[in-house]
Parts: C-alpha cells; structure tokens; sequence
C-alpha cells in the first residue's frame, strides 16, 4: 500500500521536476505537446503529438463539454412530443437522455484521464531528451523508436489492442454501472421518457434496511447465503467426482479407458442451455420422470415418509424450494463432472509414480494412497483453480436461471415483494430485477457487492500465486 | 476369479454412470425424432417416429424457424471471434508469462479483478455503447461482444506459457532475434494445446451464449439470429407445445460437430487446461 | 426554458403543416369530404394537454387550412419521398397472416414503395423487449393489454389522437376501447377481444348443471378420477377468487401503486377456500404449457383458461369440446360468482418511429373490420370490432361465447407493477395447502403490503 502511494507521489514529483528543470522546449511542450521532440529534431514524433493534441481538443469541445455540462444533473429536459393530425407528423424537443449523458460522460472522463496520463508521461519523455541531448547520448530517429516497440516496448505493442478491447467491454461499462447505483435509474425513470438523477446512498441504504414493504434487506441475506452455501457445494461436489472418476477410468484395471470417457464427454458437448432446458422439462410436474416415480409408487413412498406434501400427486423436483435446491445441486454435478474429470485426468497423469510404487511397497491399500498421496498432490496442484471455480460459481448463470426460470415460484412473501426466489443467486436476482422488473438501481448495488465478494476470493489467492516466485519455478 | 469378479463390479458401475450420464441425451436424441411435436410425458421413447422434425428444420424455413440462417450466422460470428479472442489472449499471455516490465503484477491482480464483474450487469451498459457504434443487430457487433473482452481470460493460457523453458527464448535472443519474432517462432509453436484449448472454448461460446444474443439481436426478424436464440425461443409459453420435438432436433444438429471436435481435440484439451491449471 | 422550445417547435410545425397542406391543394389533389375526416383533427388538437393554451390557438387555423386542402392521407403521400422502412412485430402464430395482410396494405397505396420487415415477437412478452429499449423496438407491435400502462409510462406508445381510415373508439367493443385508453386517452388499436379466460371442460364429463359450481366440478371430477387445472400460482387467475367475492384490487390514480382490499373481512374465507379446493388434488395448481400436455394426455378434463387453449382441447376432447363462463365457489357459506380479467390485444405505434404517420395508418389496416375477420376465419380469435363480431360464425363459436357469457363478471385490467410477484406467491402457498401453518389473516396482510407498497 504504502509502496503504491510512494510510486504516485514520485509519478507527480518527476513530472514537476521535468517542467521545472526542462529548458524552453520542454516548458513549450506543455502547451504544444510536440515542441520537444521539433527542438530535437525527432520531426515525426512532434507531429503525432501535436496531432493527438488537436484530436484531444476536438473531444473535448464537439463531444466532451456538452456532455459534462449536464453530468451534474443527469439533463433537465424531458422529453415532449407534439403531434400533428393533419400532417400525421410529430415534432420531438431537443431533450436529454439521462443514461446517455451518463454514458457519454463516463467515456468523456476516461478520455481526460488517460489523456492526462499522456501528457505527463510526454512532458517526462521530453525532459529525458533533453537529459540524452546534453549528456550527448544517442537520439532515436523515428524508425530507431518504431523498432523498441517490437523489443523493449513489445509488451506495449501487445497489449494495446486487448486494452482496447477490455476497455470497451469491461471497464467502461463497470464505471457506467457503479454510476448507476448511485442514481435512482428505474422503471419509473426509464429514458427516453423520463429522467434520473443522483440521488447518493439511498440504493446502499435500502440493500440492507428490512420493512414489509422494502425487503431488499431481508432478501439480500437470504440470497446472499444461499449464493455462497452453493457456491461451495457445486464446486466441491464437481471437483471431487470429477477426480474420483478420473481415478476410476484412467485405472489401469479399466478396460477402454477412453471410451469411457468420450461417453462422459458427449454430456458436455451438447450446449448447456440446451440440456438444462431439457432437463428442466424432465423433471417438471407433469414431466416424465413424475410419470415414471408415479407409476412405481416412488411418489407414494416419498408422500408417505413426509418428503413429498401430501397434497401433490407428483414430486416437486424443481418447483419446492428444499427439492430444488437439492436437484440444482445434483443436476449441476451431472454438469460440472465431466469437465472436472477431463482436468484432474490430466493432473493424474503427472502424478510421481515413484511415490505410489514406494507407498505401494510399504503395504498401503489403495484408498490410503489415495488420502495420503493422491489427494494432497492433486490439491496442491489445483488449489488455485478451485477458486476460480468457486468464483465461478458464485456467478453461475445458466444453471439457475435455465433451471428455475418460469418454473420456480416462491412461497416466501418477503423475498416475492423484492422479487426474489429462494434459489436465486446474486447474479440471477440481479438479472432478472434488470430484465423484468428494469429495477437498474438496485441491480447495480448488488452487481457491486458481488464484484466485492469475488474480487475479495480472488485477491487473496491470486496475490499468493501472482507474488511469489512460483511464477519463475518451472522455467 | 475374483479379480474378475471385481472387473466385472467396475466396469458395471462405469457402465450405470455412463447409462446415467446419457439418459438426458439419448432423450434429446430419441424426442428429435417424435411425431408428437409437444413434450411427450407418458412415455420414454416416441409413439411415431419420424425425421419431419429435421425437415422442418432444414427444409421448411419460415419466420420462426430459419435454422440454416441461424447456423451460418453462428458458425461465421464463431469463427470470427474464436480467431480474434485466441489472438488477444496470446497476446496478453505471452506479455504476461515472458515480459519483464513494470506494473506488469498489478496489471494482472487488476484483469482478474476485473473478470469477476457479473457479465449480465455490465450487459445493458454495452448495448448502448454498441448502439452508439451502431453495432447492434448486427454480427459484427456480436463479434465483438464474444471477442473484445477476451485479453482478461488470460490466466490458463499464461500459466501454460510459464510451463515453457526460458532457455530457449534465452538462445533466440542470443542469436539476435527480436521479442516480436521470440513470440512468433519460439513460443507459439510450443502453445499448441493451448492453443486448441483456448480456440474451442472460443469457439462454443457463441453457440451457447442466449442472454447477450438476444439483447443485442432485438429486432424481431429470424433471419438475423444465433442458433442459440432460436432454440431458446421454440421453449417459450406459446411455442413451447409446437415445437419442443424441433427443439430436441436443433439440439442434436449442434451438438454432433462439437461432440466431434471434442473428440478429436480431447488430447490436446487436457494437456491445455491442466499445463495451465496446474500454475493457476 | 421548457415551454419556449415547445412553443417554437409547435409554430415550426404548424407552419410546416400549412406549407405543405397549400401545396397539396395548388397540385389539386381530390378533395374528399373534409369534414369528415378532419372532425378528429379538431378534436384532438385542443386535446393536447402539453400544449398551452395560446399555443394551441394556432392549430384550429391550420385544420380549416386542411378542410380546404384535401385529408391528411393525401398529404402524406405527396410528402412521402423515398421508400417508407418499418418494422411490424406479430406474434408467432400470427406472422403467415401478418405478411399476408402487409402485402394487402402496399397494394393499397400502390404509389409507395414499402420496406417492411416483419419479426416474431410474442404479445405477452412485446413489453420485456420494447422496454430495454423504446427506440429499437418495433414500428408497429401487437401486445396484450395488460402491458399498456407500463408501456405508455415508458413512452413506448404513441397516442391515437386521430384516425383516418376508421373510427378506431366507435367501431371496436367499448371495453375494448377502454382497455385501450389510458387516463382518458386512447393510446392502442384493439385487435381482438378474447384475451381473458374462461373454463373448458370435457362434456362427456361435466353436464352444463355441473359446470356452475366448482365444488360440483371437482366432485365429479374426482369421481372421474380426472383433474381439474388453473393456474393458480398466478395472480392474473387468483384475481378471480377474491375479485368474484367483492375484495377489490384498483390501481390508484398515479397509475404506479394499488389499493388491494384482500385482507379485508372475508378474505381469509376466499383463502381457505382455496386450500380446501385444491386440498383434494383435484383442482391442481399448473401453468399452461403443461396444462396443455395434460389436457392432450387426457389426464386433464376441465380447465381455466383462455383461448390461446381452445385447440388443443378441441383435439383432445373432439365433439365432447365446451366451453362455459366461470363456475362459483363457495367462501364462508356463501356461494360466489368467480370473476375475471377480460383481456384484449392491441396494436400500438412507437412513437419514436421515423415514419410516424405510415405506422398509424398500418396499425389501423391491421385492426380494420377485415383484418380482424380474417384474424377470425384463421386463428378463431375472437373480434374487437363490433361489426366483425356481430358476425354468425363468430357468435357460435363456443370459446368465444364463454367469454361472452363471463363479460359480465370480467373486469379490465389495471394494475401496478408490485401486482405480480406478491400474489403470485400467495397463489403458490394456498395451492400447496398452507404447508407453514401460518395464520390466513397473515398471510393476506402481507401480501397486500407487497402489492400496495409504494413506488419510488
């Protein structure tokens, strides 16, 4: 932390001295960026820069200042139409569209931001020429820079072009949606139409505030507790059939190993939206497997022993909320399995045989060379992986959704008034207040809390992984 | 004798799994080719068979069902944005695994962080900045959506890079190569079942992908839509009993070239995920 | 600020309209009779409640520009350059006579060139999609009327302030017309009138003298050894129960909130008797898609619903097919006439279309007296135009009878939002008998805070 402000106040320092020290060409740079690189005759590069300098400008009054001019307020014109019978014609004012002026300005933002960067960065680039010029160092002509972009700075080259991207669908769409939550941007106040506006921690306040009618509160924890107690069962139920099945068809007494294992395949070729709907069909109500657990007296049996209500003639797989979490789970195994066992294959492949030959030897069964030596190795080797499935998990999307969708009604009426159902997860519930209910808001608060929860896993993992040598330890 | 015994115990219970594991597919399979259009509830198996289903599929494209369009629009925006995101994410993993250069470790603490924002949220905000683009029902916007972000899924294929020598980086620089040639002739040709691993789930993304699709292909009309979007409208409230049997059949046609591509790829697959797995 | 742009705008405009009026009539255009068509110009030019009075002033000379000028159908024309784009969404069912009925509107202005694309768009889910974007969405669109308060809000539905072809507000069934209009405007087009429900039964079953009461239904349905299906995990159906025993449910006047007289005495008499209803599993609780298997599958013999349905009971049940209004149920001793929701289907205009005046002419060509009697002779949905309905064949038609005998126990609908969710769950907990044992006064008094709760 402390080492990460010390960099920002040297990033600072440097710059100040840069424009201090510099000499009139430097000074020059600060207004006309390329002034510098003319003084030392690197004419290209001047010209780029000042270039980038008119463009920078050009943004900034055509696109920028408009749309800044009313970030304050999010617009104040609504939109009014007049319509004409006699030419069937209307006239539209010229009125603000709040998400757009938010948008814009976000973008508008970013733009100063990483220009600013830019600048100081050039003002420091110049100051150093300056520096080569009088301790009588080389200067790169154009092409000699052009060349450092394929070497010293090829992580620049190859990173641009992601950056972009990640820029677009990433960053600024987070910004654009952390704005949101603090704006009260819902059905009532859906652009076109209508404006929104800032309206600070309200959204904050009424996730974790209870009354009858807001029941945000109540539901967040609800939801909240359920999202993590599946988080941890879906990954662990997978990971560890996964590596059971691994173990059982890469055993040598398997016959056809890998047969097996494209039938296991085949499960996870079919596109998951396609099998979950059809296994949603499956075990509906009036579905197939009803009919079959109906017609063998399984249904009886489950009514008699009280696990089924005795009011129902069909066992409500997905539509009982004890029931459908407990099928979620075991339908998320069918899933998650395979794809488990085609990674732990390829871990038990790398496994030291050595240690097993000697544990073998010493007379240990196969189930305590598994506990002892198995286990702990493959652990060890994919415990960074179990987060990220973990994580995974947390924002596991198709499973709930395609599973419940229009199936699943809830019967607790404070989770209905905020419309959320018990098996929801955070990114279900949020998706679907998006997507039916247009409550953007508070679908923003919570998208912010489970970013907080995930980014939070993933750091304290990550940083471990990420810091230490390991990184260095196999080249 | 008893080690038959045992065999036979082993491979019966492989066998249940498997019977298991395939039951909801072999369902798939069998209802595609029902002459009863609705969901059939009584009975395992079809009363009438019949392959009407797929001639409605291929043969009788009207302006709900346009399965060849949407097959073609799929495979062209699958192809497009598996090469563009196995691009990026070369790029961004090499730069990750093989360059030294400052603010390289918070550069990639903060792409993991941020490839733990929830996709659904971000998903209106990057409708309307494609709608200002004026990408929306279009496949190029739908390209970029599968592909643009794809430099954050970096970590699988950098922790498959870390597993390559330096040494022989070390020896292309020695003999004066530069960093951009290194990337192209030394380490790529390592990467390949990385590279396959990260083109396949490329590759299926699209085909599986309904929430972002049906977003940004809003304007109603069959022709322009994915598969996926297709399929996903067949089960709807009012379709639901019309045509969950074309359903199944669309569902087998997708499903048999990547069951295949799976196959064949497996070796490669598996050697991917876990060189790259293992270093997390 | 506000007003002084609206004030210019709306000069501009009328300008713009008298321009273009005199211009029509130097090229002596066929003057139809004027009056006639410019009546509803007139009405509604003053209608406009944006307008301040003195801006309003002006309109009335542009109309008499127009009586002396030719109808507004012409001017449009001449002041159509360049193909006419549009999008018109039909449901799924809909779309072979959707295109068919596109290509009778372009042979009717044959002097256009038309570019319209159609796209599959279901009615009861046009409003998820034009919502997430008012300006994508369609030129035209069919949706149901329960969508129109959300979709007015959202400014996603432009108003018929005038009509040129026909008499939209005469011509069609007053509650049609009335489901169509929000705070006394007219904002859709009715396209047909039998979105509400009603119940099919098996008449090899049920005699008409058991249809009229449920408790009779689900005796000898139990008899049968068949069941009985509603979607009772619903609040558009559960409405029936508490409406029919007088508990009112309204939306208040800021068209967001409700007022919801459920909890009120005998409600908790209505909530027992639905637990007692379904306690016996006869009358089960299942949504339509697999009401539809089941009624195929035979299992099913009566069911409430609408006549989306009729199909599929047709086949299944052939001459032993009917339909009837509601039964009544039995609450607190009492017998009571189940109610219902009437529901229609409607047009509207996106107001944000670049071809404002092209679109409303479509949407009334889709809605005319013959559109819907083909909509009629093809799909069997019932007319909202009076002429079309008073028709024999569609009189006889049993769906549409049903929905005709319970008109008078159906009410439009209207209602908030925070609706749905609440008495959905409410529906959910008494078909599964109440299984927390919580006190029914509870139970009612938390679903109404749900659905009266206050929108921000």
């Amino acid at each position: 932390m402390k080492k990460a402000l010390n960099a920002i106040g040297n990033y600072f320092k440097n710059f100040g001295i840069a424009f201090v020290k510099g000499d009139i060409w430097v000074k020059l740079s600060a207004v006309l960026m390329g002034a510098g690189y003319f003084a030392r005759k690197q004419v290209i590069n001047g010209i780029i820069m000042c270039l980038v300098e008119v463009l920078f400008a050009v943004l900034c009054v055509g696109y920028a200042a408009p749309n800044l001019a009313k970030f304050g307020t999010l617009g104040t014109v609504q939109f009014e139409q007049v319509f004409d019978p006699l030419t069937m014609t209307s006239t539209v004012n010229d009125y603000d569209n709040s998400f757009l002026i938010l948008l814009n300005s976000i973008i508008s933002l970013f733009i100063i931001f990483v220009f600013i960067v830019f600048y100081i960065s050039n003002m420091k680039a110049v100051y150093r020429l300056q520096q080569q010029k009088e301790n009588g160092e080389h200067i790169n002509n154009f092409r000699e820079d052009m060349r450092t972009m394929f070497n010293e700075k090829f992580h620049i080259t190859l990173l641009t072009l992601p950056a972009i991207g990640i820029i677009i669908m990433n960053i600024l769409p987070i910004l654009v949606l952390i704005a949101v939550a603090f704006t009260n941007y819902d059905q009532q106040h859906m652009p076109p139409n209508a404006l929104f506006t800032w309206v600070g921690w309200s959204n904050f306040k009424s996730l974790f505030t209870s009354s009858v009618t807001v029941t945000f509160g109540y539901s967040f924890r609800k939801v909240l507790i359920w999202t993590l107690e599946w988080a941890v069962l879906a990954t662990f139920t997978t990971y560890i059939g996964g590596i059971l099945m691994a173990k059982f068809i890469n055993d040598k007494k398997t016959k056809l190993p890998k047969l097996w294992r494209t039938l296991f395949i085949i499960a996870i070729a079919v596109p998951q939206f396609v099998t979950l709907l059809l296994v949603r069909n499956f075990f509906a109500d009036s579905g197939i497997v009803n009919t079959f657990c109906n017609s063998i007296g399984l249904t009886d049996f489950l009514k008699n022993v009280g696990l089924v209500p005795s009011n129902l003639s069909y066992i409500p797989f997905l539509t009982n909320p004890g029931w459908a979490k407990v099928m979620i789970i075991i339908i998320n195994i069918w899933i998650g399995i395979p794809y488990q066992m085609l990674v732990a294959t390829g871990v038990l492949m790398n496994i030291p045989e050595d240690q097993i030959e000697s544990a073998r030897i010493d007379g240990a069964n196969p189930l305590q060379i598994f506990v002892k030596i198995t286990m702990p190795y493959v652990l060890f080797v994919t415990g960074p992986s179990l987060i990220t499935d973990f994580v995974k998990n947390i924002n596991n999307f198709n499973v709930i959704y395609l599973l419940t969708q229009d199936v699943f009604v809830t019967s607790d009426q404070l989770l209905a008034n905020s419309n959320a159902k018990e098996v929801d997860l955070l990114v279900t519930w949020l998706f679907r207040l998006t997507n039916e209910y247009y409550n953007y808001k508070m679908a923003s608060v919570i998208g912010i809390i489970v970013f907080i929860i995930c980014a939070a896993f993933t750091l304290v993992t990550f940083t471990r992984t990420i810091k230490g040598d390991k990184e260095e330890e196999f080249q | 004798m008893k080690k038959t015994i045992k065999s036979i115990i082993r491979h019966l219970v492989l066998l249940f799994l498997s019977v298991i594991w395939l039951i909801p597919i072999l369902w798939l399979f069998v209802t595609s080719f029902s002459g009863y259009k609705g969901i059939n509830t009584s009975h395992f198996f079809p009363e009438t068979w019949t392959l009407d289903n797929y001639a409605q599929l291929f043969l009788r494209s009207d302006s709900i069902v346009q399965y060849n369009r949407w097959f073609l629009n799929t495979l062209v925006i699958a192809i497009f944005s598996c090469l563009i995101s196995t691009i990026l994410v070369l790029m961004v993993s090499y730069t990750m695994s093989k360059l030294r250069f400052a603010g390289r470790k918070g550069l990639m603490s903060f792409g993991i962080i941020l490839n733990m924002f929830p996709g659904v949220l971000s998903m209106i905000a990057i409708y309307f900045i494609l709608k200002t683009l004026g990408l929306t029902n279009s496949h190029v916007g739908m390209i970029i959506v599968y592909s643009a972000g794809a430099g954050l899924g970096y970590l699988i294929c950098k922790g498959f890079m870390d597993t390559i020598s330096v040494s022989l980086s070390e020896a292309a620089r020695l003999e004066g190569a530069s960093e951009a040639k290194i990337f192209w002739s030394v380490i790529i040709p390592l990467s390949k079942p990385i590279i396959v691993y990260t083109v396949i789930n490329a590759f299926l993304a699209p085909w599986g992908d309904f929430v972002f699709a049906k977003l940004m292909l809003n304007s109603g009309v069959a022709t322009d839509w994915t598969v996926a979007i297709g399929l996903f409208n067949m089960l709807g409230k009012s379709m639901i009993n019309k045509y969950f049997s074309v359903f199944c059949a669309g569902g087998v046609i997708i499903a048999i070239p990547i069951s295949i591509l799976f196959v064949i790829m497996q070796k490669c697959y598996v050697e991917g995920i876990t060189g790259g797995s293992v270093k997390g | 600020m506000k007003k002084k742009v609206l004030a210019t705008l709306l000069a501009t405009a009328m300008v713009a309209g008298c321009l273009a009026g005199c211009g029509n009539s130097n090229d002596g255009a066929a003057s139809t009779p004027a009056t006639e068509d410019a009546a509803p110009a007139e009405d509604a030019a003053p209608a406009e409640d944006a307008a301040p009075a003195e801006d309003a002033a002006p309109a009335e000379d542009t109309s008499s520009a127009a009586d002396a000028s030719g109808s507004p159908i012409d001017t449009l024309i001449a002041n159509t350059t360049g193909t006419v784009t549009m999008t018109v969404w039909a449901s799924e069912e809909d779309q072979d006579l959707t295109s068919k009925m596109l290509d009778d509107f372009k042979a009717a202005y044959p002097d256009i060139t038309f570019d319209i694309t159609l796209g599959a768009e279901s009615e009861s889910t046009a409003k998820d999609t034009i919502l997430t974007d008012v300006e994508a969405a369609a030129d035209v669109f069919a949706f149901a009327d329960d969508q129109i308060n959300e979709l007015v809000q959202a400014g996603a539905l432009q108003e018929v302030a005038a009509h040129y072809t026909y008499d939209v507000a005469a011509e069609n069934a007053s509650g049609a017309v009335e489901a169509a209009t929000v705070d006394g405007k007219l904002y859709a087009y009715p396209m047909t009138a039998d979105n509400g429900y009603f119940m099919f039964y098996d008449s090899s079953v049920f005699t008409e003298d058991d249809v009229k009461s449920l408790e009779k239904m689900v005796e000898v349905a139990d008899a049968a050894g068949k069941k009985i299906a509603m979607d009772i995990s619903n609040g558009w159906y559960i409405y029936s129960f508490f409406q029919g025993a007088g508990l009112e449910l309204t939306l208040n006047d800021d068209g967001m909130t409700n007022t919801c007289a459920w909890n009120a005495a005998g409600g908790t008499d209505v909530a027992q008797a639905i637990i007692d209803l379904t306690a016996s599993n006869v009358l089960v609780d299942m949504g339509d898609e697999d009401m539809a298997t089941q009624i195929a599958e035979g299992n099913v013999v009566a069911c409430v619903n609408g006549t989306w349905r009729a199909e599929t009971a047709q086949e299944a049940w052939g001459d032993n097919y009917a339909a009837c209004k509601l039964p009544t149920f039995n609450a607190g001793g009492k017998d009571y006439q189940m109610s219902s929701y009437s529901g229609y289907k409607l047009v509207g205009v996106n107001p944000h279309s670049a071809n404002l005046g092209w679109a409303m002419l479509l949407a009334e060509f889709l809605t005319n007296e013959d559109s819907q009697t083909a909509r009629f002779e093809a799909r069997g949905l019932g007319p909202a135009n009076n002429a079309a309905a008073s028709s024999d064949a569609v009189q006889s038609n049993p769906a549409i009878a049903a929905l005709a005998a319970q008109a008078a126990y159906a009410t439009p609908q209207r209602v908030g939002g925070n609706f749905w969710s609440p008495a959905e769950t409410l529906g959910q907990i008494l078909a599964s008998g109440n299984p927390d044992g919580t006190d029914l006064q509870t139970l009612l008094d938390t679903t109404v805070e749900g659905i009266t709760a206050p929108v921000e």
